[in-house]
C-alpha cells in the first residue's frame, strides 16, 4: 500500500490535525487511499492518468487537515471568546472603528518612536564587545574648551596607558576621485592602523592596515568601503592589489570593508592610514577623534584615573615641550566616555522625551477606549444580567470583557504597525541629518516585540476598568441594580469615567505645554540674528589637493582666478572665500597672542575662533564691517599681514579704545598681524551657541621664503536671483579652471540656517503632532462623557424644565459640568507639567521651562476646547421636551 | 459563511449548519448509499477538497455519524478498514428541508423520489 500515491503526504498532513483526532483522521485517509489504489490496479497496473488523479485527490487531505485544525481551535475556550468578541464588536462598527483607530494611533506612534530609540540608543554598537570601547576626548579650562585627540597624546596613551588595550585615531577626510570622466568628491576617513583592531572588525575582502602602513614614507594604501568598491570597481573580487587614484595620489587597494561598517557613521567610503611620526607627534594640536579598548580586567574608572594622572604629569613626561606646559596651564583633563554614549550624545534626551510624549498619547488613547468600553458595558447591562441569570459564571462575563479588550488592542496593534511603518518612512525625511546611527534605524523583531507588549498592556489597561466596575462578587446584584436610572444617574457610577477624563485632560495639558515650549524655542531660535544675511547666498566647498595643484603659488592663483571669474558672472553681486562658513563645522579654535596684552605667568592663554578669509567674503556673506575695512587683495603679503576681528573680541580686549592697528598673532611663534577692521559677530557654531570672539586672518600669507594658503575653502557668492540657480555656473567655472577639481556640498545659506534649527523643529514637529492628537482625544473624551451624562439625565432635565428651568440655564448647567472636569484636568496637568519641566530644560532655547505665558495659554486653550466639547450636548439638553422626557422610561 | 447563520432544523436545538448546495449534495449522496468519503466525492462531483470538511462538520453537529467497517472483510481484501457515514435521526429530519430546497438535486440521486 505504501506505493499508493500521496501516502507520505497523508502522514505529513496528519501533523496538522489536533492530537486527539490525528490517529482516526490518518486511518481514514489511508484506508480510502488504499482502497482507491486497489480499485485502480484491478485488471493490470494503474495507468499514469489514474495514478495522477488519485494523487490529486489525496492532496486535498491537506485542506481537510487545515480545516480540522481551525475548527478545533475556534471551538476551544479563548478562541471562542475572541470570536464572540469579534462578532459583538463588528455589530457596532462605529464604536469599534473609533476605538481601533484610537489604539492604532497610540500604538503606531509608540512603535515609530521606539524604532528610533531602539536604533539609536538601545541596540549595541555593531562592533566586537562594544562595552569595552571608550571614546577619548579632552577638556580644557574647566570644560570651556572641548579638545579631541592630538597625535602626541595618542602616542602617549598607546605606549604608556596600561589600562588600555589599544588606542586609535580617526579623522574625516575627503578625496577627489575621477568617476566616469567627472571629478567627484568622496568622503573618507584617515585612521591609525589600530582603528580596525580597536573596533574588532575585519575586512570583507583583503585585509586592514598593518602598523607599518601608518609610518611616514610607507607605500600609499587604501581600504575601500563596500559602496565605493561596487561603484568604482563593479564589485570585482580581484580588486586587491590594484591601484586607485585619490586626489592625484595613486594608492594600492589592500582591502574592502563589509557593507554596514562605519564609525562614527557610515559616511566614509574609503580609509587611508593616518601617518604619525612618533618622534615629532605634536602634543597640543587637537585634530582627531579617539577610540580605545579597555584592557582585560580593567574598567572605565581605572582608565580615567590613569589618564588624569598622566595629564597632571605632562611636564614630567615631556620636560622639553612648551606644549606640555601650555596644556597644563589650561588644566587639560581627559574625558572618558563609553563609546555609545559619546556617539549618541545629547540626542538621548530628545529621544527619551519623544518616547515619553508618545507614551502619554497612548495613555490618553487607552483612557479614551476604557471610557468607551465603560459606556458600552453600561449599555450592555441588561444583556449581561440576562447571561448571569441563565447561569453564565462571573468569570465567563469578565472574560468576555477581557476578550473584547484583547481584540481591540490586537487589531489596533496590527493597524498601528502599518501606521508606524509609514511614520518611520515619512519622518526619515525630516530627521535631522546630525542624528547619530541613522543608518541603523529599522523595524525588526525587537520592535515587533515592543509593539506586542504594549498592545498587551493596552488590553489589560482598558479591560481593567470594566472589571473594576463589574468585578465585585455580587455581579448579578450589581447588574440588576446598576441598570436602574435614578433621577440623577448616580454620582458613584460616573466617578470612574470622570477620573479618566480628568487624567486625559491632564496628560494632554502636559503635552501641550511641552510642544508650546518647543514652539517658543523654535521661534526664539529663528529670531536669533545669525550675524549674516542668509538670503541670496550660495556656498560650496572646493578642495585643492597637492596631487592636482602641487605648488602653493598655483593654489593661491587658482582660488584668486576662481573668485574673479565668479564675481564677473552676471547676477553675482559678490564672491568671497573662507575656511568655514557660519553655522558649520571645521573652524579652528585655539590660543592666540595679543601684542599689547602679554600673558602674565598666572594668566590662562587667550582662546578665540580662528578663520581664514579672503577678499570679498564679508560683503558676500553680508557680515557688517563696523570699523576699518574687510580683506583686500594682497593682505597676506610680507610686511602687510593684516587681521580682522569680531565685535565681541574687540569689546573684550579693547573696551574703551579702537583695536585698529593693534597686533594679534595666531600662536606663540607666529608673526604679528595688524588689525585693520572690526566686523559684526556671527554665530559660528550654531544658533543656540554663544557668540565666540573671532579672529580672521588672510587666506594667503607669504614672506620669509614661506608661502601659505588654505587648500580647502568654502566659496561664497551673493546673487541677485535664486542662489540655487547658480550651482551650474559655479560648477562650470570650476571645470573651466581645472576639470579635475570637484565641487562639493553646494548649499544656500538659507538651507544651512534651516539645517541648524532642524533638531528643534523636528522635536517641535513630533511634540506638536502628539499634542494635537492628545487634544483631539481629550476633546472626544469630554464630549463622550458629557453627552452620555446628558442622555442619562434627560428625565431629570425634563423635570427641571417642567418646573420652570430655562434653556440657557440648562445649557450652562451642562457646560459647567464639562468645565469642572476640564478644570480638574488642567489643575492636575499644571502640577504634572511643572514637575516634568526640568526634563525639557536642555531642549529649550530662549524660554524658561516654567514660562508662565505658555502654561497660561495652554490652560486657556484646553478650557476653551472643553467648553466647545460640552456645548453640543448642552444644546441637546436645552432642546429636551419636558413632556416627552417624562413619558420616556 | 457563518455556520451559525444557516437554517434552523425543525425540532433541533438552535441552528446547526448552513444548508448550501454542497452540504445538501453530501447528505443526499449518503442517503443514497454512498457512504465512504471517496465515494461521496465521486458521485457528487464536488471539488475533492470540500467534501471531507463538510462530512466532519456534519458529524460534529450530530447530523451524521461515522463508524469503521468490518475488520474481517477488510483483512480479506488486504486493506485497512474504511470509515463510513450514516445519517442520524437528526440528519433524516434535516433531509426534509433539503428536499424542499433542492428538489432538482434530489432527482439526481434518487430518480422518481419525491419529498414526503
Amino acid at each position: 500500500m505504501r506505493s499508493a500515491p500521496g501516502w507520505d503526504l497523508i502522514r505529513r498532513a496528519s501533523a496538522l490535525v489536533p492530537k486527539d483526532r490525528r490517529d482516526r483522521w490518518r486511518r481514514e485517509w489511508e484506508a480510502e487511499t488504499a482502497y482507491a489504489w486497489q480499485c485502480a490496479n484491478r485488471g493490470g497496473p494503474a495507468s499514469p492518468w489514474k495514478r495522477l488523479s488519485l494523487y490529486l485527490r489525496v492532496m486535498t487531505c491537506v485542506i481537510d487537515a487545515l480545516v480540522e485544525r481551525k475548527e478545533t481551535m475556534t471551538m476551544s475556550g479563548l478562541f471562542n471568546d475572541v470570536r464572540l468578541a469579534l462578532r459583538s464588536l463588528l455589530r457596532r462598527p462605529g464604536f469599534t472603528g473609533v476605538a481601533v483607530l484610537t489604539v492604532a494611533l497610540g500604538i503606531g506612534a509608540n512603535t515609530a518612536v521606539f524604532t528610533l530609540v531602539d536604533g539609536v540608543l538601545l541596540r549595541p554598537l555593531p562592533f566586537e564587545d562594544p562595552d569595552e570601547l571608550l571614546s577619548l576626548e579632552h577638556l580644557g579650562r574647566d570644560g570651556q574648551d572641548e579638545l579631541p585627540m592630538s597625535a602626541g597624546l595618542y602616542v602617549l596613551y598607546r605606549d604608556q596607558a596600561r589600562t588600555l588595550e589599544s588606542v586609535a585615531l580617526h579623522n574625516q577626510t575627503a578625496g577627489n576621485l575621477m568617476a566616469e570622466g567627472q571629478p567627484e568628491r568622496v568622503i573618507g576617513q584617515s585612521v591609525t592602523p589600530s582603528f580596525f583592531r580597536v573596533l574588532g572588525v575585519e575586512a570583507a575582502l583583503g585585509r586592514t592596515f598593518t602598523d607599518e602602513e601608518g609610518l611616514p614614507d610607507a607605500t600609499p594604501v587604501v581600504i575601500l568601503g563596500d559602496g565605493l568598491w561596487r561603484n568604482q570597481f563593479g564589485a570585482d573580487p580581484r580588486v586587491i592589489g590594484s591601484s586607485l587614484e585619490l586626489s592625484g595620489t595613486s594608492r594600492v587597494v589592500v582591502g574592502v570593508m563589509p557593507p554596514d561598517f562605519g564609525f562614527p557613521d557610515r559616511q566614509p567610503r574609503f580609509w587611508v592610514p593616518l601617518t604619525i611620526d612618533d618622534a615629532q607627534a605634536p602634543l597640543a594640536s587637537f585634530f582627531a577623534g579617539g577610540v580605545a579598548r579597555i584592557a582585560d580586567g580593567q574598567s572605565a574608572a581605572a582608565v580615567d584615573a590613569e589618564l588624569q594622572g598622566m595629564m597632571g604629569r605632562l611636564d614630567e613626561l615631556f620636560p622639553e615641550s612648551p606644549a606640555a606646559r601650555f596644556l597644563m596651564d589650561v588644566d587639560i583633563r581627559a574625558r572618558i566616555q563609553p563609546l555609545k554614549q559619546a556617539l549618541v550624545g545629547d540626542v538621548s534626551t530628545t529621544l527619551w522625551i519623544l518616547l515619553g510624549t508618545v507614551g502619554f498619547v497612548l495613555l490618553i488613547a487607552c483612557a479614551n477606549v476604557a471610557n468607551l468600553l465603560l459606556l458600552r458595558a453600561e449599555g450592555r447591562q441588561r444583556e449581561l444580567a440576562l447571561r448571569v441569570a441563565v447561569g453564565a459564571g462571573r468569570g465567563r462575563v469578565l472574560r468576555s470583557f477581557m476578550s473584547e479588550s484583547l481584540v481591540l488592542a490586537g487589531t489596533g496593534a496590527l493597524l498601528g504597525l502599518a501606521v508606524a511603518f509609514l511614520a518611520v518612512r515619512v519622518t526619515a525625511a525630516f530627521i535631522p541629518s546630525d542624528l547619530p546611527r541613522m543608518a541603523e534605524i529599522g523595524m525588526d523583531l525587537r520592535v515587533l516585540g515592543f509593539t506586542g507588549s504594549i498592545a498587551g498592556l493596552c488590553a489589560i489597561f482598558f479591560g481593567f476598568f470594566p472589571l473594576l466596575r463589574y468585578g465585585a462578587d455580587d455581579l448579578a446584584g450589581q447588574l440588576r441594580d446598576g441598570g436602574g436610572r435614578g433621577a440623577t444617574g448616580g454620582r458613584e457610577r460616573h466617578r470612574l469615567r470622570n477620573g479618566l477624563v480628568v487624567a486625559q485632560v491632564a496628560l494632554a495639558l502636559v503635552l501641550l505645554v511641552g510642544s508650546g515650549l518647543m514652539f517658543r524655542s523654535f521661534l526664539a531660535l529663528r529670531s536669533v540674528d545669525p550675524g549674516f544675511e542668509k538670503d541670496g547666498v550660495l556656498t560650496a566647498r572646493v578642495i585643492v589637493s597637492p596631487g592636482e595643484v602641487p605648488g602653493w603659488e598655483e593654489t593661491a592663483a587658482f582660488f584668486r582666478q576662481l573668485r574673479q571669474r565668479l564675481a564677473e558672472q552676471p547676477g553675482v553681486l559678490g564672491a568671497g572665500m573662507v575656511t568655514a562658513i557660519p553655522l558649520g563645522q571645521g573652524f579652528s579654535f585655539g590660543g592666540i597672542a595679543l601684542e599689547d596684552h602679554p600673558r602674565g605667568p598666572e594668566e590662562l592663554p587667550i582662546f578665540a575662533a580662528q578663520l581664514l578669509a579672503g577678499p570679498g567674503y564679508f560683503e558676500a556673506m553680508g557680515i557688517g564691517v563696523l570699523e576699518g575695512r574687510g580683506f583686500q587683495a594682497g593682505d597676506g603679503a610680507d610686511g602687510e599681514r593684516v587681521a580682522v576681528i569680531s565685535r565681541s573680541f574687540a569689546e573684550q580686549w579693547w573696551p574703551d579704545s579702537s583695536p585698529i592697528g593693534r597686533g594679534v598673532a595666531g600662536g606663540p611663534n607666529s608673526d604679528w598681524y595688524r588689525i585693520v577692521g572690526v566686523v559684526d559677530d556671527i554665530r559660528q557654531q550654531g544658533l543656540s551657541e554663544p557668540v565666540q570672539g573671532t579672529v580672521y586672518l588672510p587666506i594667503v600669507t607669504e614672506g620669509g621664503g614661506q608661502f601659505n594658503v588654505a587648500r580647502g575653502l568654502d566659496v561664497v557668492i551673493r546673487t541677485s536671483g535664486d542662489p540655487r540657480a547658480f550651482v551650474p555656473v559655479l560648477r562650470r567655472e570650476l571645470q573651466a579652471l581645472n576639470p579635475r577639481i570637484p565641487l562639493s556640498n553646494p548649499r544656500t545659506m538659507a538651507e544651512v540656517f534651516d539645517a541648524s534649527t532642524a533638531r528643534t523643529s523636528f522635536t517641535m514637529g513630533v511634540l506638536g503632532a502628539a499634542s494635537g492628537i492628545a487634544l483631539l482625544l481629550g476633546l472626544v473624551g469630554i464630549y463622550g462623557v458629557i453627552s452620555y451624562v446628558v442622555s442619562q439625565r434627560t428625565r431629570e432635565i425634563g423635570v427641571r424644565m417642567a418646573l420652570g428651568a430655562t434653556a440657557p440655564s440648562v445649557r450652562s448647567m451642562v457646560v459647567r459640568q464639562g468645565l469642572i472636569l476640564a478644570a480638574g484636568g488642567v489643575g492636575v496637568g499644571l502640577v504634572a507639567a511643572l514637575a516634568l519641566s526640568r526634563v525639557m530644560g536642555t531642549l529649550l532655547f530662549g524660554v524658561q521651562a516654567t514660562d508662565p505665558v505658555t502654561y497660561g495659554a495652554v490652560a486657556g486653550a484646553l478650557v476653551a476646547v472643553a467648553t466647545l466639547a460640552s456645548w453640543v450636548p448642552a444644546l441637546r439638553a436645552a432642546g429636551v421636551d419636558p413632556s416627552q422626557a417624562l413619558r420616556a422610561e | 459563511m457563518d455556520p451559525y447563520l444557516g437554517f434552523c432544523v425543525p425540532g433541533a436545538m438552535g441552528r446547526l449548519f448552513s444548508l448550501t448546495y454542497p452540504t445538501a449534495a453530501v447528505l443526499l449522496a449518503i442517503r443514497a448509499g454512498h457512504r465512504y468519503g471517496f465515494d461521496v466525492m465521486d458521485v457528487t462531483g464536488l471539488p475533492d477538497g470540500t467534501v471531507y470538511p463538510i462530512l466532519r462538520r456534519l458529524e460534529r453537529r450530530g447530523v451524521l455519524t461515522g463508524a469503521w467497517e468490518d475488520e474481517e472483510r477488510a483483512r480479506a481484501e488486504q486493506r485497512p478498514p474504511r470509515r463510513y457515514y450514516r445519517l442520524t435521526p437528526l440528519g433524516e429530519e434535516s433531509l426534509v428541508e433539503v428536499m424542499d430546497r433542492f428538489p432538482a438535486l434530489v432527482r439526481v440521486f434518487e430518480p422518481g423520489a419525491e419529498p414526503a
